[in-house]
């Protein structure tokens, strides 16, 4: 008996998920007492399939060569609809305007009955309370750890070890661009350099507009709300406000007076907000680079903090690893 | 958090400063100050003057509950000062004499614990930026004096920067 997964979308973290399954192969099956293996893979033009299984090795290498698979793909839904599995692991490409391709794939899967893990924020976004009553109703896990603080388990923390906690709000920097290029400007740089440098370092795309006008952010306290808060909401429901407005001569007042000013998302009951915030030097929220940390605020435990690298190949691929462990463990008897 | 003063009579035996001390640093509150006035005497006990942050008025029921259990005689307490901070970076077309007219009328309505306004240069664009700090005794007014700002921000074309909150 294994645990047969699809990787939809082999690109930085595509390619991630399927080293970290390599690499973690024995223990898995030492833990589990079966296997998690890739019988299937598709990107944006070729798709491979094999119910024996795929090495990781062999579609690194395909992928390095060009295409994951020799299979011209036409349509990724039809492709999922053609095959068997148990888990989808959704690494399409972000599109928070119409959910992308990444939106009809998890609907797919769901709706057949195959549990989904992702990152890719813009489903989350746009479609959240449709897609988790959709897995609802077909008896399936739909986890999304990675789209979130990347690395760091803020969802979990939340939702499993702080059960029985009453959250009063979760503050967090969600996004590392807007943090480097924020902390940048702590050590003097104007902000046209400081996200220059960025995109340089390979911290921020091209067309940056996502991070620093606060939308990727936004699409993070929408999955929070959603998934920590039961808030049922949307893209549209959240008050944003990006970096872009903010001057050098503000971050040196700010300083001097032993504070800085950081990308906040905050979520609680009554208030969806992305927007620059002061800080005080030292507060927890107050971290440099390009790492990413959030106040957990609860009534009995009271403030707890987190933070880890909110991107990166391998760091998403191992909250897509812890995923699919927990789908993995809490399926082990069904199978 | 609320800053409270006390004149405190307290036994002058060994021991009985610490037993007055004691009980604030039991109720997690924080000693700023304490004066020793050797010269106020009352029924073989000294006067001290102490002052404190606390968190919430109930800590201070029990506070007082342990003292009158030691013995320790409270005279006067006052000056109970709940804060609640407001922090502001406000960035761009920033007319520091409208900034403190509303200010003004922020403290003539609400009442401020303390005010302070720091101002940069005028960029050539235009745009400067303004940091304020204040203090505020009840969260209602804080939150009434955020709304004002949020106003004035909306109205101009300024970014507002503001702190965590409580
Ligand atoms: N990178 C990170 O650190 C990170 C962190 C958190 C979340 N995420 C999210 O993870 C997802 C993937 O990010 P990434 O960095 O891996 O992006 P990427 O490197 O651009 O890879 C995207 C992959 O998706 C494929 N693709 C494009 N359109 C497709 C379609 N219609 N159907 C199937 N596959 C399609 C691309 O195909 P080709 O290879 O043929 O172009 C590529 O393989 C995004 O949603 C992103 O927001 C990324």
């Amino acid at each position: 008996m294994s645990m047969d997964i699809v990787i939809a979308g082999f690109g930085t973290v595509g390619q991630g998920v399927a080293e970290a399954i390599g690499l973690r192969k024995d223990m898995i099956r030492e833990t589990f007492g079966r296997e998690a293996r890739i019988v299937a893979a598709f990107d944006s033009r070729s798709a491979i399939h094999s119910e024996d299984g795929l090495d990781p090795a062999v579609l690194l290498s395909n992928k390095a060569a060009g295409q994951v698979g020799d299979e011209p793909l036409v349509d990724g839904v039809a492709f999922l609809e053609s095959i068997d599995y148990d888990v989808l692991v959704e690494v399409s490409p972000t599109n928070i305007e119409t959910g992308g391709a990444g939106l009809h794939h998890i609907r797919s899967a769901l709706s057949n009955g195959r549990h989904v893990v992702t990152v890719n924020k813009g489903p989350l976004a746009l479609a959240f309370g449709e897609l988790d009553r959709l897995a609802k109703e077909n008896g399936v896990e739909m986890r999304y750890e990675g789209s979130v603080g990347g690395a760091m388990p803020i969802i979990n923390l939340c939702r499993e070890s702080l059960m029985g906690q009453n959250i009063t709000s979760v503050m967090g920097i969600l996004n590392g661009t807007c943090n480097f290029i924020l902390s940048r400007m702590d050590d003097g740089l104007p902000f046209e350099q400081a996200l220059k440098e960025a995109q340089e370092l390979g911290y921020a795309e091209t067309d940056p507009s996502y991070d620093i006008n606060g939308v990727d952010t936004a699409c993070k306290v929408v999955i929070l709300a959603n998934s920590v808060f039961g808030i049922d909401c949307d893209y549209d429901d959240v008050d944003v406000s990006g970096i872009t407005a903010i001057t050098e001569e503000a971050v040196a007042m700010a300083s001097d007076q032993n504070y800085c000013i950081r990308l906040i998302g905050e979520i609680s009951p009554d208030r969806l907000e992305v927007s620059p915030r002061l800080i005080s030097k030292g507060h927890p929220l107050s971290v440099t680079g390009t790492l990413n940390v959030a106040q957990v605020n609860t009534d009995l435990a009271g403030p707890i903090s987190i933070s880890g690298r909110g991107a990166g190949r391998m760091e998403t691929a191992s909250a897509i690893l812890s995923d699919l462990l927990a789908i993995m463990r809490s399926n082990v008897n069904n199978k | 958090m609320m800053r409270v003063n006390a004149d405190l009579y307290v036994k002058d035996v060994p021991g009985q400063l610490v037993a007055a001390l004691e009980p604030v640093s039991i109720m997690e509150g924080n000693i700023v100050g304490v004066v020793h006035h050797r010269d106020q005497v009352m029924n073989d006990r000294i006067g001290v003057n102490i002052t404190f942050d606390l968190e919430g008025g109930e800590r201070l029921e029990k506070l007082m509950g342990i003292w009158k259990d030691r013995d320790v005689r409270v005279s006067r307490i006052g000056s109970v000062v709940e804060k609640f901070p407001m922090d502001y970076l406000l960035i761009g077309d920033i007319s520091p004499s409208q900034l403190e007219t509303i200010l003004d009328e922020v403290r003539d309505m609400l009442g401020m614990e303390s005010l302070d306004i720091r101002y940069s240069s005028v960029m050539e664009s235009g745009s400067r930026t303004a940091l304020i700090n204040a203090n505020f005794t009840s969260e209602e007014n804080l939150s009434k004096a955020e709304d004002l700002i949020r106003e004035l921000v909306r109205e101009r074309d300024i970014l507002a920067v503001r702190g965590l909150g409580v």
